[in-house]
């Protein structure tokens, strides 16, 4: 059962396709879990083919369907966009998207410790300034740093549960924050808790010693 | 309430008029049958409208011709996943036509997935069942939902559908707080839904 659920503007916003491509995977792959939001985009997508309808259009150049029916019948349609994209069945308990962009299972990706309990991923998708999608897992019991956000953040809950100040958050949970934010999210099962997280800006991290393994974690 | 359908009036500049269960229907017997007539009606229809709306994008109108294009091509190899029951044809090529524009116009390429989940309503199986949309009630509604919003909640949705702009993007643009954007977005999306109530499961 997901409690915690994605803004409707992110989601209105992704049906739209107006979202860079890390958060557009993180939208994606919550989908995959959730039906609630699922729905809600199916709404958002109807809403899209509303306004084209709407559109007056702008007439296309004469002879432009004989050229498509010609293109249809002498180009091969066996281009990649069409190829069958097989999921892997070992791997299901990873939502389809983030599934086959990471090709195999969380303990067999190379990790990056970036502070004591804390190690990270980072998903090779594309991102404008400033913007990072990554996996990060928490060690059972460590607290992370404090941090707060300049930016916007989304996190969503792939396996294990956390806790910080503003709630509980289990498997397909998402939390969204900005800059108003200022957390301190804690692993609270026995089993790591690893979290798909897009940041469209640095976190800023507290304290003395935050400021010390800031340079270092680089997150 | 009962919803008649309406007539469309038809468009000065490109677009024919077809009222939205005839281009489903046209879609399905495509799907069904190859029937090359039902892909002209089609094409006429949307091709003038999709070439509009890539041009909002910022492509050129050659750019956006050959798109159109593409996209027909797309429409053909794909109309065996068309689902007459679960969307309207308006909203399958429309997400086709989105995917597509990722594809051509961004640096950045689009992750993979599965192209036919992006027509299917339920992505997760929760064993419910399926349920048949009634496709020209539903765009009847959201033509009046549409109609019906506040000007500066529907400006920000066509932004983000017509020219696939970010929260942030909208926000420097227009000189609004981000905060605004996204609360009038959300608005927006609220108003649509509470219409679209009986639609959604
Ligand atoms: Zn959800």
């Amino acid at each position: 059962m997901i409690n915690h659920h994605i803004s409707d503007e992110m989601l209105m916003s992704y049906a739209a396709g107006a979202l860079s491509e890390g958060a557009s995977l993180f939208v994606a792959s919550h989908i995959h879990m959730c039906k609630r939001c699922a729905q809600r985009v199916f709404t958002a997508e109807a809403v899209g083919g509303a306004l084209i309808d709407e559109l007056d259009g702008v007439p296309m150049s004469s002879g432009s369907f004989d050229d498509l029916m010609l293109r249809i019948e002498n180009e091969p349609s066996s281009d990649a966009a069409m190829e069958r994209i097989e999921s892997t069945p070992d791997l299901s308990h990873i939502p389809e998207p983030l599934q086959l962009l990471l090709g195999k299972d969380y303990s067999e990706l190379s990790w990056k410790s970036v502070a004591p309990g804390i190690k990270q991923f980072i998903l090779p998708v594309g991102g404008n300034r400033g913007e990072k999608t990554r996996l990060l897992k928490l060690s059972p019991g460590f607290v992370t740093p404090t941090h707060s956000h300049r930016g916007y953040e989304l996190t969503m809950v792939m396996q294990g549960s956390y806790s910080d100040e503003s709630g509980r958050y289990k498997v397909g949970d998402v939390q969204e924050a900005d800059g108003e934010i200022d957390h301190q999210p804690i692993a609270d099962t026995d089993e790591d808790c690893i979290c798909l997280i897009y940041t469209d800006a640095p976190l800023e991290f507290k304290g003395v010693i935050n400021r010390i393994l800031q340079p270092f974690i680089g997150i | 309430m009962p919803y008649q359908q309406r007539e469309i009036v038809a468009s000065p500049s490109g677009g024919t008029s077809v009222p939205p269960n005839r281009l489903s229907q046209l879609l399905a017997t495509m799907s069904a049958t190859q029937d090359r007539g039902s892909f002209r009606e089609l094409y006429d229809y949307f091709a003038p409208r999709l070439k509009q709306f890539y041009m909002r994008s910022g492509t050129d109108e050659a750019m956006a011709e050959e798109m159109v294009q593409e996209t027909f091509v797309l429409v053909w190899r794909k109309s065996h996943l068309y689902d007459p029951s679960r969307s309207a044809a308006s909203t399958w090529i429309f997400t086709i036509a989105r995917n597509h524009r990722i594809d051509r116009l961004r640096r950045e390429k689009r992750f993979v997935q599965k192209e036919e989940h992006f027509f299917e309503a339920e992505l997760v199986d929760d064993g419910s069942q399926d349920r048949d949309v009634d496709q020209p009630k539903m765009s009847l509604i959201i033509n009046e939902a549409l109609a019906e919003l506040p000007p500066n909640q529907a400006e920000l949705v066509r932004l983000s559908f017509y020219e696939e702009v970010t929260h942030a993007e909208i926000a420097s643009r227009l000189q609004l707080p981000l905060g605004t954007v996204k609360s009038r977005l959300r608005l927006a999306f609220g108003r649509l839904r509470k219409k679209l109530a009986e639609f959604e499961t």
